[in-house]
């Protein structure tokens, strides 16, 4: 009971600490590498919340893939010089400061506040046992949500032919 | 669930709010895409916990879908930047305003 609670205190602060000095970092491979780091604690909240085959997606698909591409593209770009370049307009820098953390503090009490249970939390265990989590979501891809399934497969087709077009050098 | 769902909820909109301080502050086209991964992923634990807190299995399907989209946005908007940064050797956002005037 209490070491779920430790686990919990532990991997959602490792989350926020890490995403914070995404955000403070000014070189991008750090950027880049703190973000794997949140990625784990959400990957740690995600199995605390019974989705652990989500939690591997988000693992192996983010942190394996999106983000390696990332650290690819940066290294493609040669971009380490230009991120330390001084910061040009203060005024939109606190605009942008206030205007999030107003809305920030919006959300947060918002969805403290809409966040009773409709069921009671000590109901909750059993709802979707975890092991069964894998068979519910294929059985679910496939019948309700079939036609998003394939729009999303058309989509990522058309992504990649997409990104080789844009990135492909001019040949004038 | 020894956890309340409240303190799931709080660590997501937490999460949300670092990512949108980021898209906002930050001036690297890269790091603002960055920060937009972190709040996909700031949306997916909402996702999850509005799941559980429902026992709605449906939630996984969403984060699934989430993920796969925020792929092929990966995909296409690094090729954007990569293209950006042949025409005008600089991704800063500031000095990308050919369409601002």
């Amino acid at each position: 009971m209490t070491a779920e609670l430790l686990l919990f205190a532990f991997a959602a602060g490792l989350a926020i600490a890490f995403a914070l000095a995404m955000v403070v970092e000014k070189t991008p491979v750090r950027s880049v590498l703190s973000l794997v780091v949140t990625f784990f604690g959400i990957t740690v909240l995600a199995v605390m919340l019974a989705a652990p085959f989500i939690a591997a997606i988000i693992m192996i698909v983010y942190a394996g893939a999106i983000l390696v591409l990332f650290l690819f593209v940066i290294m493609l770009l040669n971009l380490n010089e230009e991120a330390r370049e001084k910061d040009s307009r203060p005024v939109q820098r606190v605009l942008g400061l206030v205007s999030a953390l107003a809305l920030g503090g919006l959300l947060l009490g918002l969805t403290l506040r809409a966040g009773k249970p409709p069921v009671e939390p000590s109901a909750l265990p059993g709802r979707i046992p975890a092991l069964d989590e894998i068979p519910l979501v294929g059985r679910l891809l496939f019948s309700d949500y079939l036609f998003a399934f394939e729009a999303v497969a058309v989509l990522l087709l058309a992504a990649a032919v997409g990104a080789l077009i844009l990135s492909r050098r001019r040949m004038d | 669930m020894s956890v309340p769902p409240a303190a799931f909820l709080a660590a997501g909109t937490i999460l949300f709010v670092i990512g949108l301080v980021g898209a906002l502050l930050k001036r690297n086209a890269l790091s603002i895409f960055l920060s937009i991964e972190l709040m996909m992923n700031a949306v997916n634990l909402l996702f999850l916990t509005y799941g559980r807190m429902r026992g709605d299995p449906s939630s996984h399907v969403i984060v699934f879908f989430v993920i796969a989209i925020a792929a092929a946005e990966a995909a296409v908007g690094l090729a954007v930047f990569v293209a950006l940064f042949r025409s005008r050797q600089t991704i800063e956002v500031d000095r990308v305003n050919l369409l601002k005037w």
